[in-house]
């Protein structure tokens, strides 16, 4: 097993290498460069000359990349070009931002897929289950950023509960933090829930056909002990793999989220630094982006092995 | 494909809205999201802001900058909304018979921030300082007939402009969104965070890239009794549904750019105000005049002649535009041309293109995108209004984000928009033989020699006949289709006054505002 991890776990830096050198590659493909993105329609040659010089933008492609990644083994993410200061202060607080976000979008999103995912389960063919689907499905075909709108349109313009903007600065207090992420927590996830309530339904339905579930009826077990004591835990390994799975979607709406809700987090920040190419940034934000999802994937590796008994005993 | 649940979301809110709304009632919590303190003023520009953001006037390029540039420093003297000169800082101005020189004599009793009192010295720095080639403003090319020896102090109060050639309309020459007055001896470093101005805000927070920025009131403003906030705090929200929403629940006071379409539910909000004026903001198709079939006269008459003005603004512009006529100076602007705009004439454009050659019409390809709103609607408006006389126009969507960097000047065929500028700046930047952003490739020597004269036509009336004059033979002659002007839109809440909506986005006045009656 430990073999396994550290396979696991050189393959994931192996696969961060090359996405690093994929995404400055990419970039570098966008039309423009970084000069001229921040002078736009004002560019003249004389300025264009100036900044070039200043973000170092006229050395090759791969001599740029090559002092990256030499920086950044050295502990060095460089400097924004267009911010013209060190990147890791600068990402630092809206990683924080983003962190306090995903992290109340999984706190909320486990349970509610859970439980959707037994209800669903426990009532298959009936009208309930019908009912969810069909939600689920409608769901499916909305757009992120629709559902923000929606969601703003209704409980912030209409209702007037929430606020519009996610403007964390003017927050004061617990309190008027909650009310703030609210509307975009759940806005994520509406997005996270994705496909992970239907995942796990397939899984529980398993579980619920197998042999000991029928045994422990005719045992008589009560309901819902059959539920929490045999028929969730083991439905827990394939969530599991689905949150991992999860993660992907959670990265790609945060950028749209924060952008409906004004949110000053990584992806706000991500989308403002491929506006301007700003390839230091864009970097660090997408290489930290898939250390985060490939430790996800990592981790729901190890615990799936480590909650099946069959992976970990060793013969 | 398996199937994603979002509506479960809505559900489980109305249980998770309960749960939230006892908490926030434990924890004490205000629960309103409106400003705390009445004397605030949040401001929200529409353009995003980031790292780029700078208080430095000579680098003052998004609206973000140039809300805060405007908040903590002064010009000599600013346009009005007719584009005509008033003084500001300046107490007044004259020149000498020719026009290449100019005395501007400064208001007695201002001081900056730090309390050092403005003098003639400061000015000339701060010209200086804007042609110098080692700063690279880009302000630097429109300010040709400016020498650092030419720029001089007479006295403490007295300012002399030796230009190389007559400029009769320095005045509006200097009212640029660059040339806000600076102490002496400011570094770049310290004007783009933390400089000293004479305006009616101090900076107290602004750091590039984080929001808000933050001022605190001006306690020794010059002018009698304002400002009358203690503090304006300037965001920047580019998604436009976050910041309508933001206005609609009372999170941003202001924003004095708001899409024009789409209007209704601001309008129709008992909280809010909406703000108009009309503004020479350029809404244009540009065709190089160089590449069949545009480089024959004819062919681009015919296109100018499909287009139905009135049509276009109601529907592109939800009706808030004025009609122009294909040129950049609106009517009302000082110079402007005051001739109705060409009618539809879809008989006569099929027999102009049947006399340049192409009696079956003619395949051209229009580039547009998201860059400015309502260049989709535009280019599809046109499409279908060129039809009609056999201008078939296929249309090429391309990516909003780096527009006028990649496509700009690069196709002969796409949707251009200009920011609202004075009658010299919108014809010469542009239409000049030797102009950087020609992007229609018209040279006209008869044109350049009109704005040369014109610039150095002393009589008011002769010189406006010499613009005129320019802008007909533009109008008949150019590569460029003006259907229409846009209005410059914002709005407000509804106890806030004193604020005028300038139709240049980058000249609002925060000054005067009151909130709260």
């Amino acid at each position: 097993m430990t073999r396994h991890i550290a396979i696991q776990a050189a393959l994931s830096l192996l696969s961060l290498l090359l996405v690093s050198i994929l995404v400055f590659w990419l970039v570098d493909l966008l039309p423009g460069d970084a000069a001229e993105r921040v002078l736009g329609q004002d560019a003249t040659t004389e300025g264009l000359a100036v900044l070039r010089e200043q973000f170092g933008l006229n050395h090759s492609a791969l001599a740029r990349y090559l002092a990256w990644i030499s920086g950044l083994l050295r502990g060095d993410l460089g400097t924004s070009m267009i911010a013209g200061q060190p990147v890791a202060n600068y990402v630092a607080g809206r990683v924080q931002n983003s962190a306090i976000l995903a992290a109340f979008a999984l706190v909320l999103y486990v349970p509610v897929s859970l439980a959707l995912a037994l209800l669903t389960a426990v009532y298959r063919g009936t009208a309930v289950d019908v009912g969810l689907t069909v939600f689920v499905l409608l769901g499916m075909c909305i757009p992120e950023f629709v559902i923000a709108i929606f969601l703003v349109s209704l409980f912030a313009v209409t209702l007037n509960l929430f606020p519009a903007l996610a403007l964390l600065d003017t927050a004061q207090g617990f309190g008027d933090l909650v009310r703030m992420l609210f509307l975009p927590v759940l806005t994520l996830t509406a997005a996270m829930s994705a496909y992970s309530v239907r995942l796990m339904r397939e899984s529980l339905i398993q579980i619920l056909d197998s042999d000991y579930i029928q045994l422990a009826r005719l045992k008589g077990l009560p309901n819902w002990r059959i539920m929490g004591w045999h028929a969730l835990p083991n439905a827990l390994g394939p969530a599991l793999n689905v949150l991992a799975l999860n993660i992907a979607w959670l990265i790609g709406s945060i950028v749209l989220v924060e952008t409906v809700f004004n949110f000053d987090g990584l992806g706000r920040l991500l989308v403002n630094s491929i506006r301007y190419k700003d390839t230091p940034v864009i970097q660090a934000i997408v290489m930290l982006l898939c250390a985060v999802y490939v430790l996800a994937n990592l981790l729901a590796d190890v615990s799936i092995m480590a909650l099946n008994p069959k992976l970990r005993t060793r013969r | 494909m398996e199937p994603v649940l979002k509506g479960i979301s809505r559900r489980r809110l109305l249980l998770s809205s309960a749960a939230i709304a006892g908490s926030v009632a434990v924890l004490g919590s205000s629960g309103n999201a409106s400003a705390a303190a009445s004397r605030v003023l949040r401001l929200a520009s529409g353009e995003s802001d980031g790292p780029t953001g700078t208080m430095d006037p000579a680098f003052n390029k998004i609206d973000a900058d140039a809300a805060r540039i405007s908040l903590v420093y002064e010009r000599l003297i600013i346009l009005d909304k007719n584009f005509e000169p008033q003084p500001q800082l300046a107490q007044s101005w004259s020149s000498n018979e020719k026009g290449d020189v100019w005395t501007i004599e400064l208001k007695p009793g201002i001081s900056f921030h730090n309390g050092k009192p403005l003098t003639a010295a400061d000015v000339v720095y701060t010209y200086r300082r804007l042609i110098d080639p080692k700063t690279a403003s880009p302000v630097a090319t429109t300010f040709g007939e400016l020498t650092p020896e030419g720029i001089e102090a007479v006295d403490d109060k007295t300012v002399r402009f030796t230009l190389k050639s007559p400029v009769v309309e320095f005045p509006s020459l200097i009212a640029n969104r660059f040339t806000y007055i600076v102490p002496e001896g400011s570094t770049a470093e310290e004007l783009r965070t933390r400089g000293q101005g004479t305006g009616p805000f101090k900076v107290q927070e602004f750091v590039p890239g984080r929001e808000p920025s933050v001022f605190v009131r001006n306690e020794a403003y010059w002018r009698e009794g304002l400002p009358k906030v203690d503090r304006v705090e300037l965001r920047a929200i580019a998604d436009t549904s976050a910041r309508l929403s933001a206005l609609l629940t009372g999170q941003i006071d202001l924003s004095w750019d708001v899409p024009r379409v789409g209007l209704q539910a601001l309008q129709a909000a008992p909280n809010l105000t909406v703000v108009t004026v009309p503004s020479p903001y350029v809404m244009s198709l540009t065709l190089m005049v160089d590449v069949p079939p545009f480089n024959d006269v004819r062919v681009r008459q015919a296109m100018k002649l499909v287009v139905d003005r009135q049509r276009m603004i109601d529907l592109v512009l939800g009706g808030l535009g004025k009609p122009a006529s294909d040129q950049p100076v609106a009517s009302w602007v000082q110079y402007g041309l005051d001739e109705p705009a060409p009618a539809r004439d879809v008989a006569k454009a099929k027999q102009l293109l049947a006399e340049a050659g192409h009696p079956d019409g003619i395949d051209v390809e229009l580039y547009t995108s998201e860059a400015t709103a309502g260049f989709l609607e535009m280019a599809a408006l046109y499409q279908a209004m060129a039809a009609e006389a056999g201008i078939r126009v296929a249309i090429n969507k391309v990516p909003g984000d780096g527009y006028f960097a990649n496509v700009w000047r690069k196709v002969p065929f796409l949707c251009t928009s200009k920011g609202a500028r004075n009658a010299d700046e919108a014809l010469s930047q542009f239409y000049l033989s030797n102009a950087a952003w020609n992007d229609t490739h018209w040279k006209s020597e008869e044109f350049d020699g009109l704005i040369a004269e014109a610039r150095q036509t002393l009589d008011t009336a002769k010189r406006a006949e010499l613009y005129r004059k320019a802008q007909r033979l533009l109008r008949d002659d150019g590569g460029v289709i003006v259907p229409m002007f846009a209005n410059s839109v914002g709005a407000h809440r509804k106890d806030l006054t004193g604020f005028e909506i300038h139709p240049q986005k980058n000249a609002q006045d925060f000054s005067q505002i009151s909130i709260g009656g």
